[in-house]
């Protein structure tokens, strides 16, 4: 089966269309583990160390059968770094889709403007024939999986799943062919049906915000800190299945606007609404604090946290604001940080 | 290092600036004080349509290169490090949070609460991002223009639906503005204004077009200076002239083979923002008999640039010109784009090499940098060094280092002069 990567700062690429080409959508994560020299001949120091470090494995050859890549709108540094992709990377097909920026009805046309366009290269490039039928087939396949993981979600909130295995079951799904996804959905929930929690009471319930953070690693290296994140609004985490694709509606239509109702990404505008959603959610999930992790250099979790810090302040809820390095040593490094937040809540 | 030389001479016109930028703070003063609209914008937004709806624009871009010429910038930059912005943030929005919390006045920098904010993605996420925080800080409306991002594949029928969304969200903007200040939009004056804007830019191209002579007949000094009127005057006639009047004086010095420097050597691209805190930095490259000929960020913003947008689509269609425009100019160029027309640009300005500023505040500008000046030496033999530094923050310019760096290059280009 064909694969196309996806390189996206939120969670805006609308898989379906590619189910409904037959070629799986591969979401491209980055590896703290590897060195980014190559990288770094593209793109100054000072420049988000994740988006470079997917850049950095694509210069050194992705996947033999990912045959293109889709970038989504997201931030500058994604943006930007598409046309050195276009110049550098070997791959057959390139998609930089528009995401918008905004969230009304102009921008919804035009988000519905940009899927058709990709629709008609995807079509046109390999020769597939995306019809309406089988987009919405794709739709109730990848509702049936946002389902399923709504479900697992809440054996996290009870504290019978651990955060870090959710992180990875998140990621697992968003680089597999989807019947298989589902498969190994369906047998972790029964699964968690029959588990009791083995986790420690006594662990601190934290609401995670912030950049993309897809290192399962770092979730566990909070766990061990005695952190359970009981919930989060991530792309990998909430934001993948906060709600379903209208079934009732044409189907791009339904795609977009699924899109750009979901809650907003500090890439988007206006991003201060962020901080609603973080509140209710805050408040819902009665969690003991907020943590907010901006990877180095990422510009929009940097413009929004004096914002935030401040209005957490006001309501009284426990927030700490952390820049990490892309790398598992600063994590490290970050201990006493973190230990002494958990001590203040 | 040997004593600067200051043979580089600037047009008397362009002494006449520092008038003009005071009219255009004079009628802030004024729309303040006769309770007129007022509205900041970032740069690339189509101020144009400010002026159209007798609204008084005031650019913070403009007021921070103030500060950091008054070498104020940093002490702004640091209060807002102080209120949590952090240190790898844009130096001009962290000059304006500062001039604006210490209530700088207008002459060092500051600005005023204006009725609303006009922002736009087209050249950066600082600028919504800055936006938003001070118009959630000065509790003032906030309108923001998504403009689409173009890339080196984008095809002809995506600049179509790119530039209705923009012109739809022009549109709107209009009705937002009228909501806010009773003012309904005129086509007449919409055109006019446009019109102006298109002149204004149009001479700004002639004077470019006589930097293309050698020796070049003005020098950076006067544009880097001179662009200011392009993005905080576009549409009124009074920058007109004063353009009128440098190219003039430049069109003089060409007819009678005068440059702006009595010896020209080498002649220079400068691609990125000045360091505003030390614009006299520039008179170093005269030690070398060097002259910057073209700068790709004050070129940008004679935003006329574009082909497809002629007098006639101006005047009949000024805000779809305005979505068009905001699509193609010199500081948004996709990767691809961007080398070819360096590779004109150096063609046509005879230039023997090129001077990359790495922003540390501006990483939409920095990035495809370093593929830029690989692409330019590899393909077309074209030389250039890449300097890092900031262009409002003091701190993060080591002028030693960076002297350093262009006297090896020049260097370069006077072996390269001899082969
Ligand atoms: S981590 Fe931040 S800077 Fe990096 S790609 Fe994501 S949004 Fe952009
Ligand atoms: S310097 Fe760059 S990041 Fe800052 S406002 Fe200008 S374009 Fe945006």
């Amino acid at each position: 089966m064909v694969k196309i990567a996806y390189f996206d700062a939120c969670i805006e690429t609308p898989e379906e269309i590619l189910v409904a080409a037959d070629i799986t959508p591969i979401r491209l994560f980055g590896n703290p583990m590897i060195g980014i020299d190559e990288a770094n001949e593209h793109i100054p120091p000072n420049h988000c160390v994740w988006a470079r470090n997917i850049l950095q494995q694509a210069l050194k050859g992705l996947s033999q059968d990912i045959k293109g890549i889709i970038a989504t709108h997201g931030c500058d540094c994604t943006n930007r770094e598409f046309d050195i992709w276009l110049e550098s990377v070997n791959l057959e097909f390139f998609y930089f889709l528009n995401a918008p920026l905004k969230r009304d009805n102009a921008a919804l046309k035009f988000f519905m403007d940009d899927i058709k366009e990709l629709i008609i290269q995807l079509e046109d490039k390999f020769n597939v024939n995306i019809t309406t039928e089988k987009i919405n087939r794709a739709i109730k396949e990848m509702n049936y999986i946002r389902d399923l993981l709504r479900e697992i979600s809440k054996y996290r909130e009870r504290m019978i799943l651990s955060s870090s295995i959710f992180h990875d079951l998140v990621k697992n799904v968003q680089q597999m062919e989807k019947d298989k996804a589902k498969e190994m959905l369906e047998s972790k929930l029964n699964e968690l049906k029959t588990t009791k929690s083995s986790l420690d009471k006594k662990m601190k319930k934290i609401l995670l915000t912030g950049s993309v953070i897809d290192d399962t690693e770092f979730i566990k290296f909070l766990e061990n800190l005695k952190y359970h994140i009981i919930i989060d609004d991530l792309c990998i985490g909430t934001k993948y299945f906060w709600n379903n694709v209208d079934e009732t509606d044409d189907p791009i239509r339904a795609l977009a606007k699924y899109h750009l109702n979901k809650p907003i990404y500090s890439t988007k505008f206006p991003s201060y609404e962020r901080f609603k959603t973080l509140k209710t959610l805050a408040e819902q999930y009665n969690v003991d604090g907020i943590i907010n992790i901006a990877q180095k250099f990422c510009e929009p979790v940097l413009y929004s946290h004096p914002y935030f810090s401040k209005k957490f302040r006001e309501l009284g809820i426990p927030y700490l604001f952390v820049e990490m390095e892309y790398n598992r040593e600063s994590y490290r490094q970050l201990t006493t940080r973190f230990e002494a937040f958990a001590e203040m809540i | 290092m040997s004593k600067v030389k200051t043979d580089g001479k600037m047009l008397n016109a362009t002494n006449k600036l520092k008038n003009e930028m005071g009219r255009h703070y004079l009628a802030i003063e004024q729309a303040y004080r006769e309770g007129k609209p007022t509205a900041w914008a970032t740069a690339g937004t189509p101020v144009e349509l400010l002026y159209a709806m007798d609204v008084q624009p005031m650019l913070p871009e403009n007021s921070a290169t103030v500060s950091a010429a008054l070498s104020k910038s940093q002490n702004f930059i640091e209060l807002a490090e102080d209120e949590g912005f952090s240190y790898d943030l844009c130096s001009y929005f962290k000059t304006n949070v500062g001039a604006v919390l210490s209530n700088a006045e207008m002459n060092v920098g500051g600005t005023r609460k204006p009725t609303f904010m006009l922002s736009s993605d087209v050249i950066c996420d600082t600028h919504v991002n800055w936006f938003q925080v001070q118009a959630e800080r000065l509790n003032v409306p906030h309108f923001t223009i998504d403009v689409p991002h173009v890339v080196s594949n984008t095809t002809n029928r995506q600049r179509d639906y790119f530039k209705k969304y923009i012109a739809e969200q022009l549109w709107e903007l209009l009705d937002f503005i009228t909501e806010l200040t009773g003012t309904e939009y005129n086509p007449e004056k919409g055109y006019k204004i446009a019109l102006n804007s298109y002149e204004l830019g149009k001479i700004w191209q002639d004077i470019y077009e006589l930097r293309k002579n050698i020796p070049c007949p003005v020098s950076t000094r006067d544009t880097f200076g001179g662009l200011f009127p392009l993005f905080t005057m576009p549409g009124l006639k009074s920058p007109i002239r004063l353009y009128k009047k440098m190219y003039e004086e430049a069109k003089e010095r060409v007819d009678n083979g005068i440059g702006a420097l009595k010896q020209e050597d080498f002649r220079l691209a400068f691609m990125g923002i000045p360091f505003w805190y030390n614009l006299r930095f520039f008179s170093n490259l005269e030690k070398w008999n060097a002259i910057i000929v073209f700068e790709t960020y004050v070129y940008a913003f004679s935003k006329f640039a574009n082909p497809n947008i002629t007098k006639e689509i101006v005047i009949n269609y000024p805000i779809e010109t305005m979505a068009e425009l905001a699509l193609s100019f010199w500081y948004i160029y996709d990767l691809k784009t961007r080398f070819e027309k360096l590779k004109e640009t150096v063609k046509d300005w005879k230039i023997d090499g090129i001077i990359m500023h790495d922003n540390l505040s501006c990483r939409p500008n920095a990035c495809g940098m370093y593929d830029l000046k690989r692409k330019l030496m590899e393909e077309s033999d074209i030389p250039s060094l890449v300097i890092t530094s900031d262009m409002n923050d003091p701190r993060k310019m080591n002028e030693t280092q960076v002297l350093n760096q262009i006297e090896s290059f020049m260097e370069i280009l006077r072996k390269r002069k001899k082969r």
